[in-house]
């Protein structure tokens, strides 16, 4: 007895499943985070599945998410152990089979989603929930090790994001943003639960920041970090891009530029401090949230390498800066139908087109309030330089009226807009230059008009993107000509991801209410597999 | 024995006159549970209920088990009331002369029966219940509660809001007739040649994902799972009346039943 219960201490203390090194190194067998490896370019380095064998790709195995109607879950995966979620779930399957290990059920079970996925550190997997909390389960078991309270869910706080796992750390982000609750980003000891450091994205007075808020507008000043961001392991600095300031559409009552709302921002990763911000829409009128992945590189700019990272903006301009002190290098429209700025300053800052805000009648804006883009990840392949992102073209009306913050999780958004569903919405595939945002080569989804699923680029010379229409689709990276396609029966609206088990490398993605693996077709396994 | 029976039903619907039943309406629903309540609720039932519905409402010989797993239609107190104070039409429930109050324990005591075990009286000392659990009853070998402990087992940390009292009880005394989905024992030899111990998480015919013992996840196809063996008896020791005091027997179930996440007794 005694030597059992020996053994079995030894086994929780068992050696841990996913180490800092492992982050850091990024098996391409595994897929460790939301992003994949740190630098969220989403570019899958297996190639066992590329251009010449793609049309003999076929579904391997199909998981249904009881209840589940638009997943926008990204899948991690360890060893062949596919960890998925949708709000107030988790499920761990054989990526092989698509069999469940087991499920996780957290209670509270608020109704607010969408979940978008988990991270794995050691031996556990971590998951925001809907009462805004952060969650550690076991990853063997789902058994609930422990739970830490980021927010009072009571007063309208949750917590969609995929967790980002660094070195000692759970890195959480909050939501929502149209409520005037005010945002932040939150460490988590690993083993614990307990809160390292939190960084406020709304400065408080006394603070630098707090003086680009009218009055005591900053105190429902919104600014949420509800999308994962990225990490630059040397620089020991996390990238997170920061919503929208509330109320939404009424800047009168909030002048100013509305710190750190709609920037970009580098935050110490042992500290929480600040190292540097940008931001891409001060004084922003119309719920641009600049959540959208900051993807990290390093190329030559304007002769000289540097340490880059991009991001696709939902108002419009695709941008490139540096990230080692935030400076602005890039600012350049990825759509055509774009109204609302004529340009940017050369420090980065829009020109405003004037009139194009929000009014009592309703102003034609563009991009619309979906944006010019969303959550949905863009990728970049280093082998071809392109920076793909699925981009809107479209235009909504936005209006404006006064509105009143009310405490307990009410929206917050001074009324809001009309995005006519006759209107004739267009998404595309778009691949730009790196370094110029030059339009090299763009996909038509037809029938695609809102809200798109993200991207997955491969070293086998691959772009995978789905549609609203529920298509699969596997584009040529460098011209982007449709290779192969399948229909998977439901709106996408999660990124693809890949792994490889046991020799075979799949692609994985939640369509609809189900999650879908794919892999080259083997006669003589099929026999042996599900 | 069934003489006897349909000798009390009759005399039953002897008392039911109309003129004696009580004027009080049916209590208010899911009042939490009064020990003193549900123990005399249980003395009545064993005086009129136990013939047709069985000792501790398991057997259900002329009548519908009471706390067996199963959809009640009656679920609510009120229903519960209204089919004891009257009745239930076209069966053999016959309407009963007791009290207005008297049937309100045997509501208590039929809710108590088939109540989560965190709902239902149980005596025993938490603190010494829990010793026994990390002890000498080695629970925690393969059960966690709240984040800590084996993987082998089911998680317990929620178990008292799971289960009733009488589904711990005898998961801890008795052996049970099926191994239950998700820890079926098995033992399989590895690429290395060795025999390795391990619970079925999930199978079909043509997959098995297994957890051995040192807490690895092995995802096998069928035919990888070379020397595959069942074992016919669960890892779960069914003997704790015996292992255990009768004293530390009470104080585990105690510990065990009071086992709820939703009520914060972490």
């Amino acid at each position: 007895m005694k030597l059992a219960l020996v053994l079995t201490l030894a086994a929780w203390g068992a050696a841990a499943q996913v180490t800092y090194p492992d982050l850091v190194k990024a098996d391409p067998r595994n897929w460790l985070t939301y992003q994949g490896p740190y630098h969220a370019r989403r570019h899958s380095l297996l190639d066992q599945i590329n251009a010449r064998n793609v049309r003999d790709l076929v579904p391997k195995w199909v998981f249904h998410v009881p209840g589940a109607s638009r997943l926008e879950s990204v899948p991690i995966v360890v060893d062949g152990v596919m960890y998925v979620s949708q709000p107030n779930e988790a499920y761990a399957l054989d990526g092989r089979t698509g069999r469940l290990i087991w499920e996780y059920r957290h209670e509270p079970a608020m109704q607010r989603g969408p979940n978008r996925g988990l991270a794995a550190y050691g031996n556990r997997v971590y998951m925001g929930t809907p009462s805004a909390e952060l969650v550690a389960l076991d990853a063997r078991t789902g058994s609930l090790v422990w739970k830490a309270k980021m927010a009072e869910p009571e007063e309208g706080y949750w917590s969609p994001a995929a967790p980002l796992a660094i070195k000692d750390k759970i890195i959480a982000g909050i939501a929502p943003g149209d409520h005037g609750l005010n945002g932040f980003l939150d460490a988590y000891d690993p083993n614990t639960g307990e809160r390292l450091w939190r960084w406020h994205s709304i400065p408080k007075p006394g603070e630098p920041g707090n003086e680009t808020w009218a009055g005591d507008s900053w105190k429902t000043g919104g600014g949420n970090t509800w999308l994962t961001g990225s990490f630059d392991p040397e620089l020991n600095l996390i990238y997170w891009g920061i919503g929208n300031p509330a109320p939404d559409f009424d800047g009168d009552v909030r002048k100013g530029d509305n710190l750190y709302t709609e920037s970009m921002v580098a935050l110490d990763a042992d500290t929480g401090r600040m190292k540097w911000y940008f931001q891409f829409t001060p004084h922003d009128v119309h719920d641009w949230d600049a959540v959208e992945i900051p993807v990290l590189m390093d190329a030559p700019f304007d002769g000289k390498p540097r340490k880059l990272l991009a991001q696709a903006n939902r108002n419009g301009f695709y941008y490139v800066l540096d990230r080692a002190d935030g400076q602005f290098l890039l600012g350049t429209p990825f759509i055509k139908q774009l109204n609302w700025a004529t340009g940017l300053t050369p420090e980065g800052r829009p020109i405003r087109a004037p009139g194009i805000v929000p009014s009592l009648e309703g102003t034609r804006t563009c991009p619309p309030t979906a944006g010019a883009t969303n959550w949905h990840s863009p990728a970049f392949n280093p082998d071809t330089g392109l920076f793909y992102v699925v981009a809107t073209e479209g235009c909504g009306i936005n209006y404006k009226a006064r509105d009143t913050f009310r405490p307990g999780g009410f929206p917050f958004m001074a009324t809001g807009y009309i995005e006519d569903p006759e209107e004739p919405w267009q998404m595309y595939v778009r691949a730009l230059e790196l370094t110029t945002g030059k339009l090299r080569w763009e996909y038509q989804q037809i029938g695609s008009k809102r809200y798109g699923a993200g991207l997955l680029s491969t070293a086998g010379g691959l772009l995978f993107a789905g549609d609203e229409q529920g298509a699969l689709t596997a584009l040529d990276a460098a011209t982007g000509k449709p290779l192969w396609h399948f229909n998977t029966g439901q709106q996408i609206t999660a990124s693809p991801v890949s792994y490889e088990f046991k020799g075979k490398q799949y692609i994985a993605l939640a369509a609809g209410s189900n999650v879908i693996a794919f892999g080259l077709h083997d006669p003589a396994a099929e026999q042996a597999s599900e | 024995m069934r003489a006897i029976a349909i000798l009390l039903v009759c005399a039953a619907l002897a008392w039911a006159q109309p003129g004696r039943r009580g004027r009080g309406g049916p209590p208010a629903h899911a009042a939490p549970l009064n020990p003193a309540e549900v123990e005399q609720g249980e003395e009545l039932y064993n005086q009129s209920c136990t013939m047709c519905h069985g000792l501790k409402g398991t057997v259900g010989d002329r009548a519908p088990a009471l706390a067996a797993n199963r959809r009640y239609l009656r679920a609510t107190d009120a229903a519960l009331f209204d089919a004891i104070k009257n009745g239930i039409k076209g069966t053999l429930m016959p309407p009963t002369p007791l009290p207005d109050a008297d049937i309100g324990k045997l509501v208590a005591y039929i809710r108590s029966l088939r109540a989560s075990a965190v709902d239902a009286p149980v005596n025993g000392d938490l603190t010494r219940g829990g010793a026994v659990f990390d002890g000498k009853g080695a629970c925690r070998q393969c059960h966690m509660v709240d984040g800590r402990g084996g993987l082998l087992g089911p998680d317990l940390s929620s178990l008292g809001a799971e289960r009733s009292l009488r589904y711990i009880e005898e998961a801890l005394t008795r052996p049970k007739a099926h191994i239950p989905r998700g820890y079926q024992p098995v033992s399989f030899v590895d690429a290395e040649g060795r025999r390795v111990r391990a619970v079925v998480k999930n199978e079909t015919n043509f997959s098995l994902q297994l957890l051995d013992e040192a807490g690895r996840l092995h995802l096998l196809l069928r035919e990888e799972a070379r020397g595959l063996r069942y074992e016919e008896q669960s890892l779960m020791p069914a003997d704790y009346d015996k292992r255990l005091t009768a004293g530390e027997f009470q104080d585990l179930l105690a510990f065990l039943s009071r086992r709820a996440r939703s009520r914060g007794t972490r």
